[in-house]
């Protein structure tokens, strides 16, 4: 692959394997997000950016998967944006397979203030807190950078700026973990399980395999890389700083961390997760059974009859369908993969995930 | 005390003389003589020894905003006569054509961040692309510029970490959404305290809000109180 060495070709490298599954779809993805920022020369601007999300953004693209999409829109506001939301849908939906989802949440115009100013609190919709973490988690754009870079760093800047333990350090242990920014992730990783519960009962059931399957697999991933995400302030931000000791006390490096934790959120998410365990490798094994049960779940989705298969299979399924049941099974994979890197007593991701990734 | 002044152009525009005027009675040490429109640059340049700069610390010159390829050559002999004052020439790197004229120029070619209108200067990324080219060049922090690309500051920090060497002076404004250089409100005053620390108190500082002259003072003591200039 003609490109510089990511965090997960890096991994896959040191562990000698291959996730050609993984490989394929990034490269689809970098192919389709090159494509599109051609279709999409000169039609954005520097207070607009076309942000492209969900398996495109995180680049797990496959051939049948959708893209997702919003305008956001950091600048003045112009009644013509509606215009060129319009322009963006159609030219977005003649390249995916099928359209956006249907709640509404992508597909649109976005406005940056609702993403910055409403976190927490009654008018923190579902939508918002979605629209704001995948911000976080799984975008990028297709064209000019910078309305996406602000918003990115801005939401940054509150939950970090806001965190007063944060800065104080949790008492008796001195971490300094973002527990603003943790505990959205947390809500969002259970609001998008209780989502599931919900679409389950409003679709009667249609297409429960396959979201069931995401959920385990690419949802979780998102939770597992916001967590690391945090966890990564403490463990590597402060160590390699050159004066560990004065940079919670003092206000001036707090442009750094909102810097540090960009950088970090910068991936993919499966870079956030292979560049943690290039630093920390967890126990034997943990890193190639983590990604090649990821591997083989992207195998299953780019497989057009699989996929089909999943997701058109009635509720109540399966327990009796074998290509269910050989997703499940990659799911636990997964999770057991995770249980181990997360919960091993012996390091120090172990004892942050202990005091703060339950309670 | 650190050297604060005015640029010429953002109290009178082409009208040098009664910016120097304007600011006669003002506690600044630190002039910018703008010649940000071609036509501005031989009247200012064949005045600069008529001008009464004594009173100031420091010094500068604001080369054309924007010139063709054609027109290069004399206004950069222009300005490369004033060399031996010793005067940093600002410039906006993309109106740079032919690098090699311009790299002559060493550190007193002081190269400025850009707004987000511009194709080059605007980032760390895109300026260090700059500074490779003209590996002596001097940098002109234009905090207003900065915080218009990234309202979160962090482009503003990482420019003064990573070109903290280069830093020569500070352009200060606040610049609007359609590119003005307006004076600073509430909310820039707050953003720009965030990263003043990191602006030793002995790089210049020229203000380019554009001001009556009954504002001329108020700014000053804004932007004192902005970038903690003592």
């Amino acid at each position: 692959m003609g490109e510089l060495l990511s965090p997960t070709l890096e991994l896959s490298q040191r562990l000698g394997q291959r996730w050609v599954n993984i490989e394929t779809a990034r490269s689809l993805a970098r192919e389709t997000r090159d494509q599109l920022t051609d279709v999409f020369v000169d039609i954005d601007s520097d207070d607009t950016s076309i942000v492209v999300l969900d398996s495109l953004g995180r680049e797990e693209f496959t051939t049948g998967s959708d893209i997702d999409w919003t305008l956001l829109v950091d600048g003045i506001s112009d009644p013509n944006h509606h215009a060129l939301s319009i322009i963006i849908g159609d030219m977005i939906n003649a390249w995916a397979s099928k359209p956006v989802g249907r709640e509404g949440t992508f597909g649109t115009l976005v406005s940056s203030h609702d993403l910055i100013h409403k976190i927490g609190g009654e008018e923190d919709t579902n939508r918002n807190l979605t629209r704001r973490l995948l911000l976080l988690l799984e975008s990028t754009r297709v064209g000019r950078p910078f309305a996406l870079d602000r918003v990115t760093k801005n939401i940054l800047k509150r939950y970090l700026l806001e965190d007063q333990s944060f800065w104080r350090g949790t008492g008796g242990y001195g971490h300094h973990i973002p527990h603003f920014l943790l505990n959205d992730f947390a809500r969002f990783w259970r609001t998008m399980a209780v989502d599931f519960a919900f679409k389950l009962r409003e679709r009667s059931g249609k297409g429960w395999a396959i979201r069931n399957i995401k959920l385990r697999m690419s949802r979780k991933l998102l939770y597992v890389a916001g967590l690391l995400a945090c966890f990564r302030c403490h463990l590597d931000f402060v160590p390699h700083h050159p004066h560990p000791e004065e940079l919670f006390r003092n206000e001036e490096f707090r442009p750094a961390v909102v810097d540090f934790l960009s950088s970090i959120f910068s991936p993919p998410p499966l870079d956030i997760v292979a560049s943690f365990l290039l630093e920390y490798p967890g126990p034997d094994g943990t890193a190639s059974k983590l990604f090649g049960a990821y591997d083989k779940f992207l195998g299953m989705l780019s497989d057009s009859q699989t996929r089909d298969h999943l997701d058109g299979l009635p509720e109540g399924a399966g327990e009796s369908d074998t290509v269910y049941q050989q997703a499940r099974d990659i799911s636990h994979h997964f999770r057991d993969a995770l249980l181990d890197l997360f919960f091993d007593t012996k390091t120090e991701l172990g004892q942050l995930t202990r005091l703060y990734g339950v309670f | 005390m650190q050297p604060l002044g005015y640029s010429t152009g953002a109290l009178a525009r082409a009208d040098f003389r009664k910016a120097l005027e304007m600011l006669k009675d003002q506690p600044v040490t630190a002039i910018e003589l703008s010649a940000i429109r071609k036509h501005e640059l031989i009247p200012l340049l064949r005045s600069l020894d008529d001008l009464r700069l004594a009173r100031f610390d420091y010094v500068s010159i604001h080369a054309p905003s924007e010139f063709s390829s054609e027109e290069e050559l004399w206004i950069f002999r222009e300005l490369y006569e004033s060399r031996h004052r010793g005067w940093p020439i600002i410039v906006h790197p993309d109106t740079l054509h032919d690098y090699s004229l311009w790299a002559t120029l060493g550190d007193l070619l002081c190269i400025e961040n850009m707004d987000k209108r511009k194709p080059a200067g605007r980032t760390v990324q895109e300026l260090s692309t700059l500074f490779e080219v003209f590996p002596r060049a001097s940098f002109c922090f234009d905090i207003g510029h900065a915080r218009q690309v990234d309202t979160s500051m962090v482009e503003a920090y990482r420019m003064l970490k990573v070109f903290a060497k280069r830093l020569r002076q500070v352009h200060v404004s606040e610049v609007s959404t359609q590119n003005k250089h307006a004076t600073l409100s509430f909310v820039s005053i707050l953003d720009y305290q965030e990263v003043a620390h990191l602006i030793p108190h002995t790089v210049p500082v020229i203000i380019e809000s554009i001001v009556s002259e009954d504002q001329v003072g108020p700014e000053i003591i804004r932007v004192r109180k902005a970038l903690a200039v003592s």
